[in-house]
């Protein structure tokens, strides 16, 4: 007997430590006085800059609400995203998460997850920037309160190092091509680029690209199927652009291997005349640049090119990342959810954010001492026509397809006409 | 209760503990992940019954087929590579072929003591574009616009990986060959020498047929770890450029945490595990042979 009572206790033991690593979905807590909420952010904390904006942010937050704590944990890049749809699949969520506001996020926003935060948002859209109120679920949701509005293409120019060349800013894409000789000559780097992540391509180059080609009427009839295909001559020719560049060693040696940030030091390190990246650059630049160099740094766009259907200087432009909150949270403890995300995302926040480098979708003004930079942002964002970019208006599978056949686009190993075959097909059968 | 159902009630009290653990994080995971190689689901929502399609997918997509060769390639410098020089060192060290032999084992076993991503960052420095391998070539031959160009070759593109995964992972395989020759008798290699064997009959006659059966458990080890393949080039490269230095693992990882598309990683997932018992098996069959040829 005491043998089969020694066995269930094991039975009992084991049982007992399984349910106990199950664990327990964490949600918010609330006492009294403080409410504390788990919160998952998306911060690359080998970036000091990054790391130094979120702490004066998070100081800010807590002054001002001194009853609301977060519990916080750190994503960045593709641990982020992992992490996050391990979470969701799993049902364990944080009451508060950072998400895109395209597919990117789609596990999240798509399966009901994230509260739709229109509203608390009622009565406030129109203090926002048009673009950053486009809706983000198939019924106007709005899942996520934009921080900034993200220009993804800026041709970075290094105006003294043109001028010392005796070159000016070309006006086409032939008298770009015909600069490379002499900024070589110089052993500089004509446009420093970075692609070993295959996104920057698509979405700092090629997209404004596609645009410029083939026009507004033509790039939202193709994504819509209507009468129009990624095969037409308006695609291919944005493909032709990107492969002459190449083939013409206009850009940074060795870019589909490099880690993103390899053209960023170039430039900074002024080893580059041009530099092609996104807006968001500029939060970097402001604490990297000299004072100097951020007077003759230039925003500027790619240059026109051939045949081109589309707006002259315009650059790609979409709604940009921010916070938003788990679909569980109820009562006080959304009402606090809201508040970190108003305030990341309203005035207080975006004045923070705006004197660190970033552009806010919160409309406000730009302070008289802001950073050169961040004015010469403020500006390109307010001046510069836009299209769409790629990876806001079609899906993460379409837009691997495409990211990996741009690089053997480049390689040798595809020509233009097959990358925009191979892409039109996987679009109509799986986006349209 | 009689004795019969005494040491029955016993038997499954005892056992079932551990089969529900066994079943829980071994069968369960496996029986479902070939369920869901047949549906279609974004992780979320109903599966939709899709029958083979992932697994034509799968078979007719070069991404995947490329992946494939690549870790074949992985495979056989895993098997080909590290378990003959291992071995080799491991003898040499052994035999005292060479002097300060602690200081060799130690510098061999080293890589494996650091972790795949430092290791992958550590030599991503070396064969970046901007990395050190780039410098030096420029430095020797005068040539500023050198640039190494290795990755951008579909075909090259793994060699950098594999010399990586064959320096790191030797010094283990070398550290268990070298426990397993220390439990042989050295009186046994005594009387042979004085017998009058040469060293390549104390190799092939002593040595190696004491040492099949271990050589069978490190190659299982080496075929099932390079199949699984994933932290070290993931940290290198992520697959790129142009998926040429994608393997299977890899393509298993994109296709369901970027792209949802669990039932196409699940099929993947499947994939890995079929290549696994059919090599493990073949393997078995190989040692079997020269268990018999040497008993």
């Amino acid at each position: 007997m005491k043998k089969i009572l020694l066995c269930v206790a094991a039975v009992l033991l084991v049982g007992g430590v399984l349910l106990f690593a199950a664990g327990r979905a964490e949600q918010a807590t609330t006492d009294d006085e403080t409410i504390t909420l788990t919160m998952f952010t998306y911060t690359d904390l080998t970036d000091s800059v990054d790391v130094a904006n979120w702490e004066v942010l998070l100081e800010a937050f807590h002054e001002l609400h001194p009853n609301i704590r977060f519990e916080i944990d750190h994503g960045f890049d593709e641990a982020y995203h992992t992490r996050l749809q391990a979470m969701s699949a799993a049902g364990r969520l944080p009451d508060i998460m950072f998400l895109w506001p395209d597919d990117r996020t789609g596990m999240v926003t798509a399966s009901g997850q994230a509260k739709d935060l229109r509203p608390w948002l009622s009565g406030l859209e129109g203090e926002f920037a048009e673009i950053a109120m486009m809706p983000q679920g198939s019924n106007g949701e709005i899942y996520e309160l934009p921080e900034q509005v993200t220009a993804t293409h800026v041709m970075f120019t290094n105006e003294r190092l043109l001028d010392e060349l005796g070159l000016d800013f070309p006006r086409t894409h032939q008298e770009l091509l015909a600069q490379g000789p002499v900024i070589r000559e110089a052993g500089l780097i004509p446009i420093a680029m970075d692609n070993g992540g295959g996104w920057q391509m698509q979405s700092t180059f090629l997209s404004a690209l596609v645009e410029r080609t083939g026009g507004m009427e033509w790039y939202n009839r193709v994504l819509a199927g209507d009468n129009a295909s990624f095969e037409d001559r308006e695609f291919v020719a944005a493909l032709d652009i990107i492969q002459d560049l190449y083939r013409n060693d206009m850009f940074s040696p060795g870019m589909n291997t490099a880690d993103y940030g390899r053209a960023l030091t170039d430039f900074v390190n002024e080893r580059a005349v041009y530099f092609i990246d996104g807006g968001w650059r500029v939060n970097a630049l402001v604490a990297e640049l000299t004072e100097d160099q951020k007077g003759h740094v230039g925003l500027r766009t790619y240059p026109d090119v051939a045949n081109q259907r589309g707006v002259s200087g315009s650059t790609a432009m979409v709604q940009g990342t921010g916070y938003g909150m788990n679909s569980r949270l109820e009562g006080a403890a959304a009402d606090a959810a809201w508040e970190w995300i108003w305030f990341y995302s309203g005035p207080v926040g975006s004045e923070i954010r705006q004197r660190h480098g970033a552009v806010p979708a919160y409309r406000i003004d730009l302070p008289a001492d802001a950073d050169p930079m961040v004015t010469k942002l403020t500006g390109f964002i307010n001046e510069t026509p836009a299209g769409w970019v790629l990876d806001s208006v079609l899906g993460q599978e379409s837009m691997g397809l495409l990211q990996g056949d741009l690089q053997e686009m480049m390689l040798g190993s595809r020509t233009p006409g097959q990358v925009a075959q191979r892409f039109e097909r996987f679009v109509a059968a799986n986006e349209r | 209760m009689t004795s019969i159902q005494y040491r029955r009630a016993s038997y499954i009290t005892l056992v079932a503990p551990a089969f529900l653990v066994y079943a829980a994080v071994i069968i369960f995971p496996i029986a479902y992940t070939a369920y869901l190689s047949f549906v279609r689901w974004q992780g979320f929502g109903i599966p939709q019954w899709v029958g083979l399609a992932n697994y034509t997918r799968m078979l007719t997509d070069p991404i995947f087929l490329h992946g494939l060769r690549n870790n074949l390639l992985v495979v056989g410098i895993s098997v080909f590579g590290q378990i003959p020089l291992g071995f080799v060192l491991a003898y040499v060290i052994y035999r005292r072929m060479v002097r300060a032999e602690k200081f060799f084992e130690v510098m061999v076993f080293l890589p494996i003591t650091i972790s795949p991503v430092v290791v992958a960052i550590l030599w991503n420095q070396i064969f970046s574009p901007a990395g050190a391998f780039t410098a030096i070539v420029r430095a020797l031959a005068g040539n500023p616009s050198y640039v190494m160009r290795l990755f951008e070759d579909r075909t090259l593109a793994i060699v950098p990986i594999l010399f990586v995964i064959l320096w790191m992972y030797t010094g283990l395989y070398m550290v268990i060959y070298l426990a397993n020759l220390q439990r042989i008798d050295p009186e046994i290699i005594e009387s042979a020498t004085i017998d009058g064997a040469s060293e390549p009959q104390i190799f092939g006659r002593i040595v190696l047929p004491a040492m099949v059966n271990i050589i069978f458990t490190t190659t299982v080890f080496a075929v099932s770890g390079s199949l699984k393949s994933f932290d070290l080039i993931w940290a290198f490269t992520q697959g790129g450029p142009a998926h040429y230095t994608e393997v299977i693992a890899i393509y298993m990882y994109r296709h369901t945490f970027r792209f949802y598309n669990y039932g196409l990683g699940a099929s993947t997932s499947m994939a890995i595990i079929i290549l696994s018992v059919v090599l493990i098996y073949g393997l078995r069959t190989i040692a079997r042979h020269f268990e018999r040829r040497y008993e």
